[in-house]
Formats: C-alpha cells, structure tokens, sequence
C-alpha cells in the first residue's frame, strides 16, 4: 500500500516539473524569450528542486546544512565539471549580492528602482528573493546545462539517493533529464522589453496562444457550447481565421514535431481532406499527439507545412483555416470507411455530434496503422471500442464482427462475401470508469450492410450517427440539458423521463448494440424500417432487444420533438426581443448580381450617365456587400449620408452646394464674431488679475479663495468669490493698477465688481463648470504666470503686443504658429475695432459667452490632438477642422462639443477634403451620432440591445459576463458605439465600416452597429472564454487590440448575424 | 524544504484611477511614468484606458499597478462608478496652465469619493498632481496654501509634476503606492486581502507547492 502511494508522489512531483516545462515552453512560444524574473520559471525551479529532493541521501543534503540543493550541487560538482561551473558562478552571484546588499544599506534604502534606469545600470542587479532561494537550479538552467547536470545525477544515483528515489527510479529519472531539455535550448533575458508585463499577457499573447494551442480549446468550447437557437456555429470558429497576425505559424508548424512537450504518436502524410464542400481536396499532414493524458489529432495541410510560403505569407495564409486540431477527449465515435482501392476514409464524431471533415487515407493500410496507433495513445484509460484484433504474423487487424442482416438486399452481399474484412466500422472511443461511460450505446456499423453507396449516403449516414450520439452523449453528460428536457418530459407525462431511459440503459449491461442502417432515408427520425438492431454474439441478453429498441426510438423521437418545442417556444422570445432590430426583408448578396464587388468605378460612372433610372437600393446593395472603391468614395459619401439625394441631376447638386455653402460662411461669421468677444473678454480677465496682482493681493488670497469655495461645494461659492475681489479692490495699490488697465484695455471698464456679480447672476446654463468660466479663466494666471504680471506691471503701461503673447500662452498651451498668427490676427482686427466692442459684447449674454468659451476651449484642445500620426492632419487640416466643428457646435450649443465628436469629423475631412461638403455631411452623420452622447439616449439603447442580443444568441457567454462581475451593461462597448468602431480600426477600415454602417438601415437592419460589436465579441469569444475574463480583462483586451482586427472578416460575421436573425424572424 | 525562513514574495496587485478634466495630460502622465516616453500627440482618451507598471517595490514584494486612463469628460457619465469600481488609490490631475482645470479637482474628488470607498469605509488614498508644470514660468510660494487645499480636500499630498520633462511622476507615484501599501498593511490580513483586487496566482501557487514536500 504504501508502496503504491509513494510511487504516486513520485508521479506526482515529475508531474509538475512536466506542467511548468509546458508552461516555459509556451512562455518562449509565444515571447520568443522567456524572461528570467518569469514566475514561471521559479515555479519550474521550485518542480525541479522538489524532484531532486526526494529521497537525498542524508549524506549528500549534508548534515548540518540546511539548503540539500546546495549540498548536493557542491558534491556535485567536485567530481562534474559542468556542474563545478555552475558552483562558481552561484558563489559568485551570491558575494555580489552580499556586496550590494552592503551597499545599498550604507547608501540608504532605496526599494523602488525604476524599471528604466534598471536597464542602463546592468549587473549585478539585485535578486529576488525568490530568485536567491532557488539559485543552483535557476542558475544551471540560464546556464543551460541544467538536463546535463540532472542527467549526471541520474547517471550516478546511487550515489546521492536513497532506493526508493525517484532519481534512482529506471523511469522516471531518465525522463526528469529529458524533460529538462527543451527548457535547457531556451533563450532567456534579463532586459525589459516594451512589454515587460510578463505576468500579465498582453492582447497580442492571448490572441497568440488562443492560436496556437486554442485551436484544439475553441472546439472544445464549441463542443461543450449550448446551441443558439439554430443558430449553428462556423466552422472555423475560434480558430486559426481570425488572428493571423499572430507570428506563431512557424511554432505551430514545429510543434508538430517530437518534442519535449509532446509525442508524436503517430505521423502521415498526404491523408487528404476536403475542408469544405466545394474546395478541392488538400493534402496534408496527419499526427497523433500525446501531452500527458491527452491526445490530439492534428491535421496540417501541406501548403503549411513544406516551407513554400515565407514566414510572413506563412501567418496570413488561407490554409490555417483548414488545419485541424481536434482533440480527442472530444471524440465520441470514429466511422471507418475502407475501400479496397481508395485507401481508407476515417470521419471523427464529437460528444456533439459534430463531424470533423472526413481524412482519406492513401491505400496501403494505413487506416488500421493509425487505428492501432490510436489505441496504444489511448492506454491505459480510454480503449476502441470494438478494440482491434490482434491477429498472428499480421499485428492488429480489423474485429471480425459477425453481422446479421436482416434486410433482403443485403443478402447477396452477404453471400459473396461471407468471412469478407467488414468495409465500414464505427468505433466508440470508451474511457471506462468515466461517467457516462456507466451507460453505452454502441453503433457498430458494420460491414457493407449498405450497397456499395454513394459519397451523399454514406455522409447521409454519418450525419445520422452523429445526431443520435449528440441526443444520447448531451442528455448524459451535460446535466443542463438533461434538466431542460426531463422537466419538459415530465411535464408533458411522457414516457421516457431520463431515469427511466438510464434504467432501461443499465438493465442491458452496457452492451446494447444499434445499427441503424438508413440509406436513403433523411435526418428526420422516422426510420424504423431502415433500423435493425444487432447484438455482439458475445452479450447475448434475455431482454427482447426488440423492445428495447422501440423503446429507445420512442425516445429519441421525443427528444427531437421536445427540443423543437423548445426551440419554437424560444424563437418567439427572441421574435419579440429581436425583431425591431433587423429589417425582416432579406436583401440577398447575390440578386440580381453579385455584390461582394461593391460600389466601383464602373457601376458609378454608369450611375451618373443615367441617374434618373438607376435603382438606389441596388447601389446601397453593393455598398453593403462589397464597399466603396477608394477612388470614388468623396463622390458617394455625399450621397450615402444624405447630403445629396440619389437620382438628383447636376444642376440641383450644385444647388445644394451652394446653398449649404453660404450656409457655412454664414455660421462661420457668427461663431467667429462671438469667438472675438470670447477672447477679449479673457484678455480682460487676465488683465484684471495683472492689477490684482501688482496690487499686492498676493496669490494667497486667491488660493485662498478656491481652498475656502471647494471645501464648501456648494451654492454659496459663487457669492464667496465676490469676497476677495472686493477685498483685492480695498488695497490703495489695487485701486492704482485697476485704472491703468482700464485705460489700456477699454471694454475692461465695465466696473470689475459689477461684471462678476452680473455672471454669477446669470442662472446655471447646465454645463457644469460654464458659469465659473470667468474666473476659472483668471485663476489661470494665477497659478501660471505670474511673474508675467507683475513683470508686465513693473513696466508701467506696457504696450498690448507685450502682454498678447503671454495672455494667449495662458488659454492655449501648445499653439501651433499657424495658430497663434491667425489669433494674433483676429486680435488686431480686435484692436482695429475695439469702438465697436462695448456693443457687440452686449448683444450676447454673458452665459452665451460663457457656453462658447468653454467649447471653443475643449474643441481647440480636442483638434490639436486628432491623429496627428495619420499623414492628412497637418496644421492647415486641423485649422480646418477646427472651423467645422466650431460651426457644428455653434449650432448646437445646447449640446455642446463633446470629446469623441472631432474622432467622427476626421475621416469625413479625409475622403471629403473640403470645408463646406464635410461641414454638411458631419452635420448629417451627427443627425444619428449625438444621440449616443451623453444628452441623447442611445447609448442606454444599444447596451440594453446588446445585453438581448448576447443573452438570446450566446447565453454561455451572457453567463461568463454575469459570473465575472457581471458586466453585461456593455460599457467595454462604449467606445464602440460612440465613435461608430472608429477608434478599433485603421483609418482605411473604418471607412470601409462606416459606409457599411450608413447603407445597413436600408438593406438589412438600422442597428447595423450591433452586429458589428456582436461581430467583435463573437470573433474573440473563445479568448474571451478561455481566460475567463472579467470587465477590466475584456476592455483591456479590446483597446489593445483596437487597430489590429481583420475588418473584413468582421463585417462579413456582422452581415452573416444580421442575416441569422433576419431568417430566424422569417422561420415563422 | 529547505529555506523557509525566506518570507515569500508578496506580489499586489492595485488599481489606481487617473481623472482629471479633459487635457490636462493624464495619458501624458501615464505614458511618462509606464514607457518613460512623451509625446505631443496622444490622442483624446475616449471611455478608458489601461496602463500596467510593474514595481519591485523591494526584496519581498513587487507591486503592479494597473493605471485606468479615464476620459476627462466621463465625469458627466454614468459610467464613472463602474471604472472606480474596486480602486485602491487615485490621481487626481490638473493643468497648472489653466485655473478651470484646478476648479473642477474638486468635483472630480467629489465624484471619486462618492462613488468608491475602500472596505473599510474611508475613502481611496488620493493624490493631486499639478501638472504641467514646466510651462508655469516661476514656482511660487503656495506650498503652504495647495497643503492646506488638500487637507481640507481630502488629498494625501500633492505633487508639481511634468510628464514632458519627467518632474516628480515617480515620486507621485510612489508616494501614492506607500500610502495604498500602508493601508493594506494596516488591516488585519484578511480584510486586506479583499482590498486587494486579486494576489497573483503563481505566488499562491508556489505557496502551495512548496509546501507539498
């Protein structure tokens, strides 16, 4: 007994040094490095440590010492001279940091190091202690000699271990040296790159590793994944399609190879498969992989793998589409088709029922070579079922498995071909002692019950199989859908009820056989004249299999029936949830033509030539399928935004232009005038402060004053003002500075006491900080310049070009020149006409001019910054841009400019490129986007929208979002919506998106955006899933990935959702 | 196993918020203090960004802090109680340059204190940053006023900073830290241990491990 739980230790501890090897391996696969401070690589340390450990000889830990490592590398390494090396480097490490230690306890301590000044100041770095604690292991292992040093012990065991050890062990010593290998050819680095977070895996790890090994995971979710109501999963979901950015194709290529982390099991080439029905057949390699307990098929086509395609191709080929990675845990049952000509065709079936595509082997046996393969992979927990035969002289050999046809048209068959090799098999993949394993089902299809059938017939078939072990293994493994459909059942009072399904299971002792032969039949379940049940000869069983078998057809007809009940019953709930979001006319992508061309050249020209009798819809249709051609988007935006009505003739275009364009200049010399007063009017306040500050008034008083109004945060602030102000005034030297400045600056001569009680009168317009802007604005010199105004004093009455720069410097931080001429010009027009001004500054109120302050402040700051990294937006642009977003929010002051609005003007500047089209189109495109602001309600809309969507189509995924913090408000969409994705992606595609986005509500659903972010969410879903993220996980990864998403992929899963939905509201 | 008198390697993960009004330079501050770069042209953060800086705080512990970059004009969203969620520790940035900026630090502390606390109820240790300070022309002698402005504020300290020429973002960020750290440490473990947004899994891990043998 104890024998046995000692060697399961042993097991135990090489276990975990084989996990932490696979975890450095994936380090270094998906960093290229792995860095030294890694966690991992101490918890690999500590693995190892734990091996080496077992059972030491009292005399090689040492008696006295406490560290055994110690011990037994320094024993080492008086009689092995690469361990020897590593003894010297340890102790010399270690007088290093004694040294520093010394060191920095005389300087101070000083325990935050900057992680920059960390790279120039190179060794000897402290250690952690971590770091310390495992020196000799981690040092061997930077040392890479660390699987030779083991190896050597392992060779010399006896000598250091005790019997029982599990160095001394004949197995598992030799493997622990092997294991270490792979981590012994690592690079690994002391220098923090861009991306030194390696405890927290960037965006672009996560989409790397989901890739690599994800493959294999994302059908595993796929698999355990709750069908959305019909709506059935791509193929390639999660897989290799999404992310080819990643540059790990080459790893995964070798990683097909033997290496530490797997055993190649079993390898072939040329198996051929054809991944879709109408691609030609691929050639490819095929590998059976074993990583501890699991084994994993790979099939890799050939284009991947001969090294034709570049490393940069390699990434961004098709063909990853294609590769498989199924693991076989999944895998329920494995159909055999042989042909004596053709080889052999081999198609895996998952718990679920869902195929893979079929492998054809090359004739020649190597069906059954991979078939014994697979057996051996599966010892010792999972066996075939029928296991194969093993047969004298010839190895393993197909079960000869009598059948008993009891359908006339088999019996010519039967005849010729009495003790004839069986041509079609199914093998279940059994792992007894597993769950569901208590109850069986075996199809054992045998032999060629079917006339020699057509491809159709045999796929016909599988497809059968592959339903009745979905309905069988989901009502026995996944407890959800037993519940669901045993509470139905026993509502209903129906007969089968799960329990007693599993009873009439159990009673025929696992062993009950079902060939259904069905040719010709369809999927529906009304087969029982094609089924014949067929027992092994060797379980015969009193039970009249007959009843058995209607029995278990009444069942399954059952369940079929109840789960179509259901999934009416939750077709009406979506109807209801759904329908408003999509037009229920589908516009198909292919009638009248084809449409994935899009809008080109072409067609426009042909559009323009006959205006009058070109259908909109069917341009709009091209532009939803297929996009705008570059070349002609500045003359179709217009068009899809509104600002010119489809079938109109040049003359009314012009029209139009021209009317919007004066429109324009109009607005233009509005919000122009009133920017003037804005600007004088701060100008004044800073002259203002000036005098208060040479009064003598110092910068006390005024901080004084926002230290006494912000801890009051009330109301009564606004009277409290006043206060110090009166009290700056009471100063003789205020009273003597205040009327130089008046003299100098005319409209200041509106008493200064008299204007701020008229702005604090002035009733609250709503936006928080509008009202304070007058004296928000003079704070600035306070805290700014001002030596400036004292300076500006002591020279007595300084000119107005002295003071210009400086007061201009306070409002606008980074003027570009252009900037600054163009305000120093309007601010000589200012001076030119400062008669007028005492007029002009009354025919706005002051909240007016509060309101437009304040925007004309968070516009200038907002345009300065947009994409200064995209080529179009030099100075000149900005200035432009600039002038538009001014007119816009001139006229919608009440909403005023909101951050995000110049992120929607850009791209139109870029197509648009002139002031007056795009002012028009912004303002259309506006029409619909400021509703997502913060005054409209859209907002709320599409997240409530979102939350519906995601609940009715991926409630696995609704669940994760709950479970981790339940972040199903969707805020990490925010950004999304706002901006119409145009954050998420590269200028180029969101051009491609928008106009997408414009032309949806026409042809397919107004809420095209949804689909879009529901697009986002469904391309990363199984990333998402794997790592379980919670809301900071999923914003985070979605702003590191912004920019980087495979847009047309994107909108082809958008339009392929809203097209779901629309046949599901059509499914009536 | 041998060497267990080594206390282990505490890693800490904190969550600290950077709000302020719109271009006052919090993603400056950020970039500055996590990739020691600035630039002119970070563009308007929209919702929220992340940054993550990695500290070895010293020999026993290595702090992460996980930054969140938050719109300048979020405060008027709904939203903001969802990204203060679970924060530990918050800067509060404005731009020396312009005075509304200052104005509105304290409704941004405002809205920060009403909307998260720490376990124990107290408000999350916060710290002001006047940035931009290499634009102002002469630093005046307001020491004494801004001490008095955060201690009726609510601020643990405040710090003149500049992201452009790298002024005092360390030492903010560091005195921040000690003051998240001081709070953990000044409750009971395992009160601490839910302030803690999550103890890094390997350390747990080793934990265990080590102890198996």
């Amino acid at each position: 007994m104890e024998g046995t739980t000692e060697e399961e230790h042993k097991e135990k501890l090489l276990w975990n040094v084989k996990r932490e090897v696979k975890q450095i391996m994936e380090e270094a696969v998906t960093k290229k490095f792995v860095h030294e401070d890694s966690s991992h690589i101490i918890a690999l340390c500590t693995a190892i440590e734990a091996c080496l450990g077992h059972l030491l000889k009292r005399r090689a830990a040492g008696f006295l010492r406490s560290d055994k490592i110690a011990a037994l590398f320094n024993k080492v390494g008086k009689v092995y001279d690469i361990a020897g090396e590593v003894c010297r480097k340890v102790q010399e490490q270690l007088q290093q940091q004694a040294d520093l230690t010394r060191r920095t306890q005389s300087v101070g301590h000083e325990p935050l190091r900057r992680q920059g000044s960390s790279i120039t100041s190179r060794p000897p770095q402290p250690l952690s202690a971590q770091a310390i604690k495992h020196i000799w292991v981690r040092t061997a292992l930077f040392e890479k000699v660390l699987d030779k040093i083991v190896q050597y012990i392992v060779d010399n065991s006896s000598k250091y271990y005790e019997r029982e050890a599990l160095m001394h062990d004949s197995v598992f010593g030799p493997i622990l040296a092997a294991l270490l290998v792979g981590p012994c050819a690592l690079e690994y680095t002391k220098l923090k790159t861009s991306d030194h977070f390696w405890t927290d895996p960037s965006a672009n790890e996560l989409v790397q590793r989901h890739r690599i090994h994800g493959a294999h995971r994302g059908q595993d979710t796929t698999a355990g994944r709750r069908p959305a109501l019909g709506i059935r999963k791509r193929q390639s979901s999660g897989s290799m399609s999404e992310d080819r950015f990643a540059a790990s194709a080459r790893e995964y290529v070798e990683s097909l190879h033997q290496n530490s982390r797997t055993h190649l099991l079993y390898g072939k080439n040329n198996v051929l498969v054809q991944p879709k029905k109408d691609m030609e057949v691929l050639r490819g390699y095929l590998s059976l992989h074993q990583a501890g307990d699991n084994l994993t098929l790979k099939w890799t086509p050939n284009q991947l793998i001969n090294g034709t395609l570049g490393d940069c191709d390699l990434e961004k080929s098709i063909y990853w589409d294609y590769a498989l990675t199924v693991p076989l845990r999944q895998i329920v049952c494995i159909h055999c088709h042989q042909r004596p000509d053709c080889g052999g065709t081999l198609v895996l079936v998952s718990q679920d029922g869902i195929q893979r595509p079929p492998l054809h082997f090359p004739p020649g046996g190597h069906l059954l070579a991979f078939l014994s393969c697979l057996e051996t992979g599966l010892l010792p927990r999972g066996q075939l079922e029928p296991p194969l035969w093993s047969q004298k002289g010839k190895g393993k050999v197909f079960p000869k498995l009598r059948k008993r046809s009891s359908t006339a048209r088999l019996i010519d068959q039967d005849r010729n071909s009495d003790e004839q090799i069986a041509a079609d098999y199914v093998f279940r993949i059994v792992y007894p002692g597993y769950r569901y394993d208590a109850i069986t089902i075996n199809y054992h299809h045998t032999t060629g019950s079917r006339a020699p059938s057509l491809d159709d017939d045999e796929e016909e078939e599988d497809r059968l199989h592959a339903m009745i072990s979905m309905i069988c293994s989901r009502n026995l493994t996944d407890p959800n859908v037993m519940k669901d459909h045993g509470e139905m059942m026993e509502m209903q009072g129906f007969g089968g009820s799960p329990s007693s399904w599993q009873q009439a299971e159990v009673t025929t002792h696992e062993s009950l056989c079902l060939s259904c032969s069905t040719a010709g039949s369809n999927v529906s379940f009304d087969y029982p004249a094609g089924c014949t049940c067929i027992h092994d000869p060797s379980d015969i069983h009193t039970i009249p299999l007959k009843m058995l078998c209607q029995n278990m057809k009444r069942q399954i007809v059952s369940r079929a029936f109840y789960g179509w009940l259901a999934y009416c019953r939750h077709l009406s709930t979506v109807r209801t949830h759904l329908s408003a979001l999509v037009n229920h006319n589908i516009v198909p992508p292919d009638k009248p033509c084809e449409a994935s061309g899009g809008l080109s050249k072409e067609v426009w020209s042909k559009y323009q030539k006959d205006c009058k009798n070109y259908k909109e819809l069917e341009l709009l249709r091209l532009v939803y399928y297929g996009g705008v051609q570059h070349d002609i988007r500045k003359e179709v935006w217009p068009f899809l935004l509104g600002h010119y009505k489809f079938g109109m003739g040049k003359k009314d275009m012009s029209q139009i232009d021209a009317k919007i364009s004066e429109r324009y200049q109009q607005v233009m010399r509005e919000w122009k005038a009133c920017e003037v007063i804005v600007k004088q009017r701060e100008k004044e306040m800073h002259s203002a402060i000036f005098a208060k500050l040479s009064s003598g008034s110092s910068i006390d008083s005024h901080v004084l004053r926002l230290v006494h109004r912000d801890s009051t945060l009330s109301n009564e602030v606004f009277m409290s003002v006043d206060e110090p102000d009166a009290g700056s005034q009471e100063t003789p030297s205020g009273e003597d500075s205040t009327p130089t400045m008046t003299t100098l600056v005319p409209p200041a001569a509106l008493p200064q006491e008299e204007r701020s009680l008229v702005e604090f009168d002035s009733p609250d317009s709503g936006l928080p900080s509008s009202r304070n802007y007058s004296v928000t604005s003079a704070h600035s010199q306070i805290l700014s310049s001002i030596d400036d105004g004292q300076s500006t004093e002591e020279e007595g009455g300084c000119g107005e070009e002295a003071r210009t720069p400086s007061a201009l410097g306070g409002c606008q931080d980074s003027l570009t020149e252009d900037r600054l001429c163009s305000q120093l010009d309007k601010l000589v027009t200012n001076g030119a006409a400062t008669e007028g001004m005492s007029p002009s500054l009354s025919s706005y109120t002051i909240e007016l001019l509060d309101t437009v302050a304040l925007n004309l402040h968070r516009i200038d700051k907002d345009v300065q910054r947009c994409d200064r990294n995209y080529y179009y937006f030099t100075t000149a642009n900005l200035e432009k841009l600039r002038n538009i977003m001014c007119s816009y929010v001139w006229e919608h002051l009440e909403m005023g400019y909101v951050q995000g609005m110049c992120d929607l003007l850009a791209p139109l500047m870029v197509i648009l490129d002139d002031e007056s089209l795009a002012y028009s189109c912004f303002t259309q495109l506006m029409k619909r986007m400021s509703q997502n602001f913060p005054n409209g309600g859209a907002m709320d809309t599409h997240f409530a929208n979102m939350r519906s969507l995601i609940q009715i189509l991926d409630s696995e995924l609704f669940e994760l979002m709950q479970q981790n913090g339940d972040y199903t408000h969707f805020y990490f969409c925010y950004r999304w919506f706002l901006l119409d994705f145009k954050r998420e992606l590269l200028y180029e595609d969101v051009f491609a998106v928008w106009e997408v986005i414009w032309v949806a509500p026409r042809i397919s659903s107004q809420h095209f955006v949804l689909f879009l972010a529901l697009a986002l969410v469904t391309v990363y879903r199984e990333i998402i899933m794997d790592n379980n993220m919670d809301f900071t996980d999923i914003i985070k990864f979605f702003n590191e990935m912004a920019e980087r998403h495979d847009v047309q992929h994107i909108l082809k899963i958008a339009r392929e959702l809203v097209h779901k939905v629309q046949s599901l509201m059509d499914n009536k | 196993m041998a060497g267990g008198s080594v206390s282990e390697c505490k890693e800490y993960l904190f969550k600290v918020l950077v709000i302020g009004e719109l271009g006052v330079g919090k993603t400056s501050i950020i970039k500055r203090y996590v990739h020691q770069l600035f630039s002119q042209h970070y563009r308007a953060t929209i919702g929220v960004d992340f940054a993550l800086k990695v500290i070895n705080w010293d020999s026993k512990t290595l702090v992460r802090l996980q930054l969140w970059d938050i719109a300048g004009q979020e405060r008027f969203g709904n939203m903001t109680r969802v990204y203060y969620k679970e924060a530990v520790g918050a800067f509060v940035v404005f731009d020396v340059t312009r005075g509304s900026t200052f104005e509105a630090v304290s409704k941004w502390k405002h809205d920060l204190d009403s909307k998260v606390k720490l376990a124990n109820g107290n408000p999350i240790p916060s710290v002001l940053l006047a940035n931009k300070c290499d634009q102002k022309k002469e630093s005046s002698n307001n020491t004494a006023l801004m001490d008095n402005f955060c201690k009726e504020t609510g601020f643990l300290g405040w710090f003149e900073t500049s992201a452009k020429d790298n002024i005092n973002v360390d030492e903010a960020a560091r005195f921040l830290v000690e003051n998240i750290l001081a709070n953990d440490k000044g409750l009971p473990y395992e009160e601490s241990n839910g302030d803690r947004i999550k103890l890094d899994q390997d350390t747990v891990a080793a934990e265990i491990k080590s102890g198996c043998c």
